[in-house]
């Protein structure tokens, strides 16, 4: 393959589009527009008394949903800039589309997070402005640093996506004609590839990974505090941080998984992203699993082990109440069925590794589902004890989430080339040299 | 308006060794189109140095301040004293501070890339669109005729593919 090749396919993937993107891109939109914002406006006009939360369960599915999509958000860019940081050069084919599902995942969650308050429009209130009530934000509470944790992570994956996409938005702007060459005129700000260019976007990309890897582990410790700073039972627990990074990044490598698979099959992307990747993406899958098995092994101890009444009751609810068969679904799904990954060949088998992924991320989902909707309706007082059930509205917003993810993917590798072409080039054998090895996966 | 000489090659090692030569001859304005980074270019051009660390290190400084003294003066003019504890309370600030440090390095750094990168470019300049594909072109301002004449030899010697005359507004 020449470097031309790799112009020719991406570019083609963004003008040429077939019938089957357009119904995929329509069935995606109509159930977004069906299940997610026709239910939401249902609640907007009747009240947030159309879901499931009532009192003392005031956080339901949307929170849970929310921290999923966090969590989803953790593959992308932290992944991509820790693999910078190692010099990986598998991450090189693989790395856009990731930090694109970063992008639109904290994008979703943002808007769960808007439907869950019901009143969304005093959503400028954890802004601080000022403002006649004299209402400023509470800077001590978690829900504020979730806000500004966030906003920031929003902003860095976005610059972090962008300002990688620079050299390749000129290597489109180059091949394409009317609005699309307006465009991409404009997006590649007049990137030439000079040296110097070269040169200021290596080390701006690299400061921007060194400054991001910590926020994405800050973001999702901050998402767990929001639940660990409380005093309910079951939640008030110091594992909570490294739980919920732990988990955010094993869901979101299991999001990677189903992306790829969904790229190599339906983009012609064959020769870019390669069984090497399943290969590498497996492992890391058995090891994320590993440590997430062993931090809900944990936080089972710490609970049974603190010997008060009220940790033993939550867990003897977590693990035998209403809710046990989704408890012990997720632990099959995350803690079992991953262990296949330990088999090379089923690392390197796409369609098995795509159910897998598929698989650990329902089970992740469970895993949020479990610690919001499990903890409020068993706290101290028997009395006030209840069973959380959520609404079809709640049930049919969470399922028009992941079609409006769909949607904004969708539009996105229409307009991004969702594989690098410097980076993928880079790994190829320069013009002038003898071929050495095969352009891309087999140095990994 | 500044006429340059732009030589097109077909391999990075050409291009780099005509830029030596360029250079060696007493070229000062030289540019070196890319597809990719091209491995030991500061060896012949000379070492960069840029800013953007500079950027990215007073923008996390300013950050850290701006997101301290937000949660402080907040605290301060807006009082909300709760069980006798501090109004201003160090560990829940520390994370505001964190956040708001890494929002501006991450700012600062971006506008330490446009301005050293002279990026977005505000008129158009010496570009060749092979580049971005699988080309590696070396560009050099020339004063005069004579001097494109000595540049586009030296280019041509280097092996390039061909050399072009082109012009650049400003």
């Amino acid at each position: 393959m020449r470097y031309a090749d790799v112009n020719e396919d991406i570019v083609r993937s963004i003008v040429e589009t077939g019938p089957k993107y357009y119904i995929a891109l329509a069935t995606a939109g109509g159930i977004t527009l069906l299940c997610f914002f026709f239910p939401w406006f249902y609640q907007l006009y009747y009240g947030i008394g159309a879901s499931g939360m009532h009192h003392p369960q005031v956080w339901g599915t949307y929170l849970a949903g929310f921290i999923f999509w966090i969590g989803l958000s953790h593959s992308g860019t932290l992944l991509s800039c820790v693999l910078l940081l190692t010099n990986s050069t598998w991450r090189k084919a693989m790395y856009r589309s990731a930090e694109a599902m970063t992008l639109f995942s904290l994008m979703v969650a943002t808007t769960l997070v808007a439907v869950h308050l019901g009143r969304p429009w005093f959503i400028h209130w954890t802004l601080p402005y000022p403002n006649q009530m004299e209402m400023w934000p509470n800077f001590r509470s978690p829900l504020l640093f979730d806000v500004m944790a966030i906003g920031t992570y929003l902003t860095g994956s976005s610059v972090f996506i962008y300002m990688g996409s620079i050299p390749d938005f000129a290597a489109v702007r180059d091949r394409t004609a009317g609005w699309r060459n307006t465009m991409y005129t404009l997006l590649s700000l007049g990137w030439r590839g000079t040296d110097r260019e070269w040169h200021r976007l290596h080390w701006a990309y690299t400061f921007l990974a060194v400054l991001i890897i910590p926020l994405a582990v800050s973001v999702h410790s901050i998402v767990s505090w929001d639940f660990a700073m409380s005093i309910v039972p079951a939640l008030h627990q110091t594992i909570f941080a490294p739980y919920f990074v732990v988990g955010a990044i094993y869901s979101g490598t299991a999001g990677i998984v189903t992306v790829m698979f969904v790229l190599r099959k339906y983009m012609n992307f064959e020769q870019y992203i390669t069984k090497v990747h399943f290969d590498n993406l497996g492992k890391l899958l058995l090891v994320l699993s590993l440590i997430w098995t062993y931090i809900n092994a944990i936080e089972l101890f710490t609970g049974w082990y603190s010997g008060t009444s009220t940790e033993h009751e939550a867990l003897n609810y977590k693990l035998f109440g209403y809710y046990a068969w989704l408890y012990w679904e997720m632990i099959l799904f995350c803690a079992v069925a991953p262990l296949l990954c330990i088999f090379r060949r089923f690392r390197t088998s796409l369609v098995p590794m795509l159910i897998l992924s598929i698989a650990i991320n329902i089970g992740m989902y469970t895993e949020r589902f479990l610690i919001v909707g499990t903890s409020l309706s068993r706290k101290y007082l028997p009395d006030a004890w209840t069973v959380y059930v959520p609404s079809v509205v709640e049930l049919s917003i969470i399922l028009g989430s992941f079609a409006l993810f769909t949607t904004l993917f969708l539009v996105f590798v229409k307009i991004f080339p969702s594989v690098s072409m410097y980076e993928v080039k880079e790994t190829m054998d320069v013009p002038g040299t003898e071929p050495t090895a095969q352009p891309e996966g087999s140095s990994a | 308006m500044t006429n340059f000489a732009v030589g097109l090659f077909h391999e990075p090692q050409s291009a780099l060794a005509a830029a030596g030569s360029l250079k060696s001859a007493g070229f000062a304005t030289l540019e070196l189109m890319s597809p990719i980074p091209v491995e030991g270019v500061e060896e012949v051009l000379g070492e960069k140095k840029s800013v953007i660390k500079r950027f990215t290190f007073f923008g996390a400084v300013i950050g850290g301040l701006s997101g301290f003294l937000l949660a402080a003066g907040t605290a301060v003019l807006y009082l909300h004293p709760t069980g006798g504890r501090p109004i201003i309370t160090f560990p829940p600030y520390l994370i505001i501070t964190y956040e708001l440090t890494i929002l501006f390095g991450i700012v600062f750094t971006v506008l330490g890339f446009f301005i050293s990168a002279r990026l977005p470019a505000l008129r158009d300049r010496v570009y060749l669109p092979e580049t971005a594909v699988d080309k590696f072109a070396v560009s050099v301002a020339c004063d005069d005729d004579k001097h494109f004449k000595r540049a586009e030899a030296i280019l041509n010697e280097a092996g390039a593919e061909q050399v072009r005359k082109m012009a650049e507004e400003g």
